[in-house]
């Protein structure tokens, strides 16, 4: 009897839940050219200036209104995962390279290549490369450049002036894996213990610290080594893929990068920079900015934040040179993307195509925040930094020079990334072995074998 | 100390005994670490973020400041923001707030109304499989929330609830098993003189339920509603899953997203413990009126 | 979990008055079944939105998480079924070892400490100190969300400016890194559910040692009995059945520790505090492998159940000694 009963209402339940599922679900109605569109992104620091761009839009298109929000890194993808199975995802959102193969996988994003066409988008205007980069496997394009990063160093003009560093030092110096050449040299001299010895000089107490040469943001297994470590490998010919973009295979295993790790997790040992189980909670350009550490290897969207420390007299030099006798950097770009479930499609075609326009990357640039994608709004940006005091040169002249390498676009992104972290953390901890990455290569490399 | 001091403790009692003054001062040690750790959230909130590294253990606030307040509650600008430390970004506290109220009471409301109702039947009516369904709900206190919580998600998702309060509320509404038990345990012991002079009057369950017995059972429907809204106040994980609109965000989600908030996730320390003390303010008010019961329901009623 | 104290026999009372058929008042075995329907239909009413809450999120899930725990199934596409491939693969999962074994370090370590600390308190506070002020001060942290004791901690904690670590160069030791280090991050993450729960716990034992009578103790006393054998002779054996309850229940919460992990440590240094609760939702939610994630889900449900069984077995928790 128990049973019965039982088993009648839960098949009365998930009948009504059958049919409550197939009602629901999508359905758009027409693609309208008006109302109100939702716009993500994740950097506040960017907000005012894209808010202006809104409101210029806004103005040209009074049909349209954009709402902004903002919401931090770690938050960001999570929520947009999760509004796309809802039907809440914004209509617009900033797109990352590392995230947007996933999204191409499961048909979350809008191709705009007939809106390009028929809009004529002039693709060359973007810097060389970025426009490419929003290319899926399918050979649709899935979005529209905004802007570019590469990495510099920052450092401490007052500590490498005090050091003996001057800023032409500091802009031409040379690393290798074996001894780290000028790079750790300067790193080392710059570190400095509790009693004031430096860490190059004998007597150099490395388990009290007050300086530590290179600021450590975490291993950053996530986007490749970006600001840690990538525009040193780089420069040893190694390259996280056997293809870039969508590349299936990681190199992980090779002994370059392993080696470039195994350096750089020395500093951490040597005490020229700071272990890594000290760094929870912190972050590395705070203790720049309280003058713990001398120099912070970053990317050019911590401009404003290194800038705006206090009593920090900042100076900016380009990534050491390498191996190969070159400085390089990771070139990454952001873009804009449409969700494939937007019930409003017109209206976000025309704000991405007004994102992607020197209109707003102009606005962007004289807010001299980070660089536009478009080459002439690029200049302006530079011009805007230069007007607020920042040499950025050293961030432009890897453009210029053709010196950037592109940050791994590859399917599984997340899957990699959760084997990658643990793996690297325990290398920087110094718990494992840089040899001990192959394992971990292994693993990833199953991912795409299946 | 009050309450009816027992006479085995009168028997006992020495005085000026070694053991009872280091008992207290045991037992003063465990308050001051259940309760300081309070003051150092008050301490941080009122302090102004720029200034903790380097007063780090100076007992009052450093740099005493609002500012920790107005950034929650979105009273700063951006640039002020970022001025002292904070992120600069939007974190809308007001809007969070109701929504925790509104899950917290609905879910409430829901499940200790419709628990009551079960737990009547459980207790008071005699139905064949009574028993069998009773162990059948209760064996679903040891389900871990993790494991329904991976096909409750897709159950909302297909209903097209994700993101909304609806979808955040619905597997609280029903039912939870504690509160069936609790309830059944109360109506056990409830006297049956009452019900039994109604229905000779004949009147009919629901009538009886309503009129007799759910007023009868005020007290335990009050602790009950006590634990369950503060329970569900502390919820994380499954808002965490559900909730991720603006609309349907939670304090305890709301406060681990304020925390990565700032470029590179250097939390706004200041901002984070104002946030933190608004998020428990709700519950300090209820336990600062409803404080004995809460105490002397615990050990009737102990769960998790 | 809960009528630690009151426990009266539900089938007297259910059974002992019928009133629909007088007749069949019979007061055989309790539980002997009734006669007819009795008041099914109108407790079918009764029970209905309780079921609905039953079956919907309760007993569909579990069915429905055991099926995708077969399959491959990202959120946003179709699940695709592939046996016990998952399993297989958690066989030899390093991940899953080092979740199950920091896990199993995690509720260890908060046991004992836990239930240690309690149990003191509740003697300290049944000797000399009834008062519900106190009380109420030892369950202030019990109020506060997990997130926001994980939070409190998480900068009284800090390495370089929390105040602990202030205190503790002040007193003349190395600074500790309580979220950072691989040694530390768990008993860290067991010291704050311990501070969390510690007076609730003792609250509990404390009702449970005032339901031993008086007499008890007053009869040890005159047979001339010490405190400290008292306590190991007469206070824990009768308070097993309450220490078992609290137990079972510390145990099972312990073993889903997720909250202050997850706002915290997010499962680093390294895989240090990578807890079940957290690796699940990692694989189901930051990697979309929903399938994996549930497969997850039902050996950590295993684990629960031959955890619960074993200990209530163990502590023979549902009889007293009392009686």
């Amino acid at each position: 009897m128990k049973k019965k009963v039982l088993g009648a209402v839960a098949a009365a339940a998930v009948a009504t839940l059958a049919l409550t599922a197939c009602g629901s679900g999508g359905g758009s109605s027409a693609d309208s050219a008006k109302g109100e569109i939702s716009y993500w992104l994740w950097d506040s620091n960017q907000l005012p200036a894209y808010q202006q761009c809104a409101d210029d839009f806004h103005k040209a298109n009074p049909d349209i209104t954009v709402k902004i929000t903002q919401t931090g890194w770690d938050d960001y993808w999570g929520k947009i995962t999760n509004g796309m199975a809802s039907g809440t995802a914004p209509d617009v959102f900033t797109d990352h390279l590392s995230k947007f193969p996933d999204f191409i996988k499961t048909k979350q994003l809008v191709p705009l290549d007939d809106a390009v066409s028929t809009d004529k988008v002039d693709l060359t205007q973007y810097n060389d490369g970025l426009a490419n980069l929003w290319v899926g496997q399918d050979g649709k394009r899935y979005g529209l450049p905004k802007d570019w990063d590469t990495v510099g160093l920052f450092y401490n003009k007052k500590m490498a002036a005090d050091a003996g560093l001057s800023p032409a030092q500091m802009a031409s110096l040379s690393w290798n894996p074996q001894d780290g050449g000028s790079y750790e040299k300067a790193i080392a001299h710059l570190t400095v213990d509790k009693n004031g010895k430096r860490g190059d000089e004998a007597g150099f107490d490395k388990n009290n610290v007050a300086v530590f040469g290179l600021g450590l943001p975490g291993s950053d297994a996530e986007n490749a080594g970006q600001t840690q470590w990538s525009f040193l490998s780089a420069t040893t010919g190694w390259s996280a893929t056997d293809k870039t973009p969508w590349g299936s295979h990681f190199n992980y295993d090779d002994k370059r990068v392993q080696d470039t790790i195994a350096w750089w997790a020395s500093l951490a040992q040597k005490g020229y920079m700071p272990k890594l189980e000290t760094t929870v909670g912190a972050n590395a350009p705070d203790a720049f900015g309280a003058g713990k550490a001398a120099i912070n290897a970053n990317g050019d969207w911590m401009i404003g934040q290194y800038k705006g420390y206090k009593g920090i007299d900042l100076g900016i030099a380009p990534t050491p040179t390498g191996v190969d006798g070159k400085n390089a950097s990771m070139f990454n770009g952001l873009a804009d993307s449409i969700w494939a479930g937007t019930k409003k499609k017109d209206a976000s075609i025309k704000w991405v195509e007004y994102l992607g326009s020197s209109a707003c990357q102009d606005v962007v640039a004289s807010k001299a925040v980070v660089f536009p994608a478009i080459k002439t709004s690029t200049d302006k940006a530079a011009a805007a930094f230069a007007a607020k005091g920042i040499d950025v040169s050293a961030f432009t002249e890897h453009v210029k020079d053709k010196s950037t390498f592109l940050l791994p676009i590859t399917d599984n992104a997340a899957k990699v990334a959760g084997i990658m972290k643990p793996a690297m953390d325990a290398v920087i901890a110094g718990k494992s072995p840089a040899s001990s990455l192959t394992d971990a290569n292994n693993q990833v490399n199953a991912l795409f074998s299946k | 100390m009050t309450t009816i001091s027992s006479p085995k403790a009168g028997a006992r009692r020495r005085p000026f005994n070694w053991r009872r003054t280091s008992a207290w001062v045991l037992l003063a040690l465990a308050i001051a670490v259940s309760v300081l750790p309070f003051y150092w959230v008050l301490r941080t909130a009122f302090s102004t973020n720029g200034s903790l590294a380097a007063n780090s253990a100076s007992i009052l606030p450093a740099d005493f400041n609002l500012g920790a307040f107005k950034r929650v509650f979105g009273l700063q600008t951006a640039s002020e923001a970022i001025a002292e430390g904070g992120s600069g970004a939007s974190i809308n506290f007001f809007q969070y707030l109701l929504n925790s109220l509104l899950f917290s009471s609905i879910t409430t409301a829901g499940a200790v109304f419709f628990s009551s109702m079960a737990a009547y039947a459980f207790a008071r009516l005699r139905w064949k499989g009574r028993d069998g369904v009773f162990t059948l709900f209760l064996g679903t206190m040891l389900v871990p929330p993790i494991f329904t919580a991976l096909p409750n998600f897709l159950l909302v998702k297909n209903l097209g609830l994700l993101n909304s309060m609806l979808g955040l509320v619905l597997p609280y509404l029903f039912m939870t098993p504690f509160a069936i038990f609790f309830m059944r345990q109360f109506f056990l012991n409830m006297s049956r003189e009452v019900e039994e002079a109604a229905m000779l009057d004949g009147a009919k369950h629901w009538r009886i339920f309503f009129q007799i017995v759910m007023p009868n059972a005020a007290a335990p429907i009050a602790t009950l509603a006590l634990l369950t809204f503060m329970g569900q106040w502390n919820e994380y994980f499954w808002p965490l899953l559900v909730g991720t609109s603006e609309e349907s965000r939670v304090l305890t989600v709301g406060l681990g997203v304020f925390k990565s908030q700032s470029p590179q996730g250097a939390p706004d320390w200041s901002g984070l413990m104002a946030a933190t003390l608004i998020s428990a303010l709700p519950v300090l008010i209820l336990f600062s009126i409803f404080g004995k019961k809460i105490v002397n329901s615990i050990g009737f009623s102990g769960t998790k | 979990m809960t009528t630690l104290t009151k426990h009266p026999d539900p089938e007297l009372s259910a059974t002992g008055r019928s009133r629909k058929s007088r007749k069949s008042q019979k007061r055989g075995k309790p539980g002997a079944g009734f006669r007819g329907i009795g008041d099914l239909k109108i407790a079918l009413l009764f029970i209905f939105p309780a079921m609905i809450g039953f079956v919907l999120f309760y007993l569909v899930p579990t069915i429905r998480g055991i099926y995708l725990s077969f399959t491959e199934y990202s959120i946003l596409g179709d699940p695709e079924w592939i046996g016990v491939k998952n399993y297989q693969q958690i066989a030899k999962d390093p991940l899953f070892w080092n979740a199950l074994g920091v896990t199993s370090e995690y509720v260890v370590i908060n046991i004992v400490l836990q239930t240690v600390l309690a149990l003191g308190l509740a003697i300290l506070m049944h000797r000399v100190a009834k008062s519900t002020l106190i009380r109420g001060a030892l369950l202030l942290p019990y109020l506060m969300a997990n997130v926001i004791a994980a939070l409190l901690w998480f900068w009284m904690l800090d390495y370089q400016i929390g105040i602990v670590n202030q205190f503790i160069e002040w007193v003349g030791l190395p600074r500790v890194a309580f979220f950072g280090s691989e040694q530390w991050a768990i008993p860290t993450q067991a010291l704050i559910n311990t501070w969390r729960h510690m007076g609730y716990t003792a609250l509990l034992l404390f009702a449970g040692l005032q339901a031993i009578p008086n007499t008890v103790y007053e009869a040890a006393s005159i047979d001339g009995s010490k405190a400290v054998s008292t306590f190991w002779r007469i206070t824990l054996p009768l308070l097993r059945p309450v220490l078992a309850l609290v137990l079972v229940v510390t145990v099972i919460g312990s073993f889903q520790v997720f909250d202050t992990v997850a706002v915290t440590t997010q499962g680093g240094p390294i895989n240090a505090t990578r807890v079940l609760q957290y690796y699940i939702y990692q694989r189901a939610f930051n990697e979309q492998d929903f399938g994996y994630g549930s497969a997850l889900a039902v050996i950590l449900f295993l684990i629960l159940a031959i955890v619960a069984f074993i200990q209530m077995k163990f502590l023979r928790g549902n009889q007293s000694d009392l009686d």
